[in-house]
């Protein structure tokens, strides 16, 4: 009797989605599908705003990676007035970049996967969460906490607030940097280094523990694509992309992210609001690629800071060709944060950083832009087209999340064919799904501020659609 | 020790911004410092911790009159979202990493309407000024 288990709603993600596992005739998982189900609309309703707002619109999109939407869309607003951004604003916008990746990624380790990771994925579901770490590892949480303040500090001094800044513009910034900003940051970086090396020790020192986990949640060959700058280094702010295989074959490179559209496809399925991205050479859904932190490390040749490029060199020892266990998102995530920490050291010493000119002003001189940046979760395209009075006509926005979209799908596919045995569903098998999803850090969009319960349930449905078992978890 | 009150909530999703509108209802209140937040986070643990007294004002969408109540506990049975704590998670990091030993309350401020769009439901503004009112006598 063919089944359906539904996961209802996925928990500790961003946003709202929910899983259906598929279970054929022999009881056995044939497929699952990870669904999208809530709808957000921007690119439809800011068709009729002058791009100049665009930036502080786009910030709306997400509470957690806002400043990489108002990068991106201040970039694609760049390219409409035809102008080169002063240093001084560049650097800011490094800056708030690389503090808003350490924040997110901060959150996503310590405060979303490292309950699995430090207490277990079979402990105590009422316990393996945060306040379970911090009864068990209180130090650690501790740090967590502060890494992730420490980078939500560093873009309310530049960007104003911690949450929806939207400083950056078209053309610029639109506030210099004052000298006590630049120095309580560096004050706060000797912490902040020493939080995310112990946080990396730590999680390297549990790694081995989970040789099924690594084996079997999202585990499988993929194209790999990220931004990397000139000399083949991890770059977030402005580079090129690059396109790796499985085998660590460089597949395309020096990529204009101002073109995406000749090389990204973007296709559709009837049961996900999620866009599915693929690398079009290779069709769909043949040209399935992963971004984000385990895309970006596999790509670049280096990240360009000493220590965080030791701990490359490591992880790229992990695997032959490209390192294709989704799991070691996670190793990728710390790796990204020391690297961020210390670039962000070194524009504390960049006197660009604090020059005078923050903007360029000038009219609209095209349009039609895109602007690109790498997010936490991978990299971002806006793409905007406008009338000659600069009012929005067209909007496209091709988001980290989505273009993990089919690995993801395949992630929880492999998890539920390993551990799920739908005759006898345990809590920690549903778990494990969970976590094939939590390696990418899925961004949904808590922006929306959600409203009510957010529960677990999983359904068990025989080929008739009736439930044959429900299981439910939290509120 | 001073006050933390601390607003929760989105202005932009009608009631769900009545807590900040009770904040303008009531002014300065003598050693009381306010904080609005769309959404509570654990780095605010470190501040919580600080104060002697905690007042959390959150929109509820549950019916009723506004209520002002002691913190409890955070349900044991919760998946928590890390990215957007209830009160009594964010007042549980305060206690569990900081120590934090103060008065804890929570003014629940009942709308009805959380749609996309500014402004309170009459509602939603009543028990703004009914909250503001049981908040000013607990600092008396």
């Amino acid at each position: 009797m063919a089944e359906r288990i539904l996961i209802n709603t996925v928990t500790r993600v961003e946003g709202h989605a929910k899983v259906s596992i598929y279970v054929d005739d022999a009881g056995e998982v044939s497929s699952a599908q990870f669904h999208v189900v809530e709808f957000r609309g921007f690119e439809k309703f800011v068709e009729g705003r002058p791009f100049h707002e665009m930036p502080g619109l786009m910030s709306r999109i997400c509470g957690i990676c806002p400043v990489s939407h108002v990068l991106a869309s201040s970039k694609a607003g760049d390219r409409l007035l035809g102008v080169e951004v002063p240093p001084a604003a560049v650097k800011q916008r490094r800056l708030v970049n690389l503090a808003q990746i350490l924040q997110s990624h901060a959150l996503s380790f310590f405060h979303l996967s490292s309950p699995d990771l430090l207490l277990g994925f079979d402990s105590d579901p009422a316990r393996r969460n945060i306040f379970g770490l911090i009864d068990c590892e209180a130090d650690f949480a501790r740090r967590g906490i502060r890494v992730r303040k420490f980078g939500q500090r560093i873009i309310e001094l530049v960007g104003g607030r911690k949450i929806h800044p939207s400083w950056s513009t078209p053309g610029g910034v639109q506030t210099r940097m004052g000298a006590e900003a630049r120095d309580e940051i560096a004050a706060g970086v000797p912490e902040a280094l020493e939080s995310v090396k112990l946080a990396l020790d730590r999680l390297k020192s549990v790694l081995d523990s989970f040789p099924v986990e690594i084996e079997h949640l999202g585990n499988f060959p993929s194209l790999f694509l990220g931004m990397v700058s000139p000399r083949g280094e991890v770059e977030f702010y402005d580079g090129v992309i690059r396109i790796g295989d499985a085998e660590g074959n460089i597949v395309a490179d020096g990529l204009d992210p101002l073109r995406y559209y000749t090389y990204l496809g973007e296709a559709s399925e009837e049961w996900s609001y999620m866009k599915f991205p693929f690398y079009k050479p290779l069709g769909y859904p043949g040209g399935m690629y992963r971004v984000g932190p385990l895309a970006r490390l596999n790509v670049a040749a280096s990240t360009g800071t000493p220590l965080a490029d030791r701990e490359l060199r490591e992880f790229k020892q992990r695997s032959r060709g490209a390192v294709c266990q989704s799991f070691h998102y996670h190793l990728a995530r710390l790796i990204e944060m020391l690297h961020c920490v210390e670039r962000i050291e070194e524009l504390m010493v960049d006197r660009e950083l604090m020059g005078k000119r923050v903007r360029a002003r000038a009219g609209q001189n095209q349009n039609e832009g895109v602007g690109a940046c790498e997010a936490p979760r991978g990299t971002l395209f806006h793409h905007y087209v406008v009338d000659d009075d600069g009012v929005m006509q067209k909007v496209n926005l091709l988001i980290a999340t989505g273009q993990n979209n089919l690995a993801i799908n395949r992630a929880v596919t492999q998890a539920a064919q390993r551990f799920v045995r739908p005759e006898a569903i345990q809590e920690g098998m549903l778990n494990r799904v969970e976590a094939a999803i939590r390696c990418f850090d899925p961004c949904l969009s808590c922006s929306t501020h959600a409203l009510g319960q957010m529960p677990l349930e999983i359904d068990v449905r025989n080929s008739r659609g009736e439930v044959v078992n429900r299981y439910r978890r939290g509120r | 020790m001073a006050a933390l009150l601390i607003a929760i909530g989105n202005v932009f999703r009608r009631d769900d911004g009545a807590a900040r509108r009770v904040l303008e209802l009531l002014g300065p209140l003598p050693g009381a410092r306010t904080v609005e937040v769309m959404q509570l986070s654990p780095e605010m643990a470190e501040d919580i911790a600080a104060a002697g007294r905690v007042v959390f004002i959150d929109a509820d969408v549950n019916p009723g009159p506004a209520r002002l109540e002691p913190a409890g506990s955070p349900s044991a049975s919760r998946s928590p979202l890390a990215h957007a704590l209830h009160p009594e998670e964010a007042l549980e990091y305060a206690r569990r990493l900081y120590g934090f030993q103060g008065e804890a309350w929570i003014c629940r401020v009942p709308g009805t309407d959380f749609s996309t769009g500014e402004g309170l439901s009459a509602e939603a503004e009543t028990n703004a000024r009914e909250a503001a009112g049981l908040i000013r006598k607990l600092f008396r």
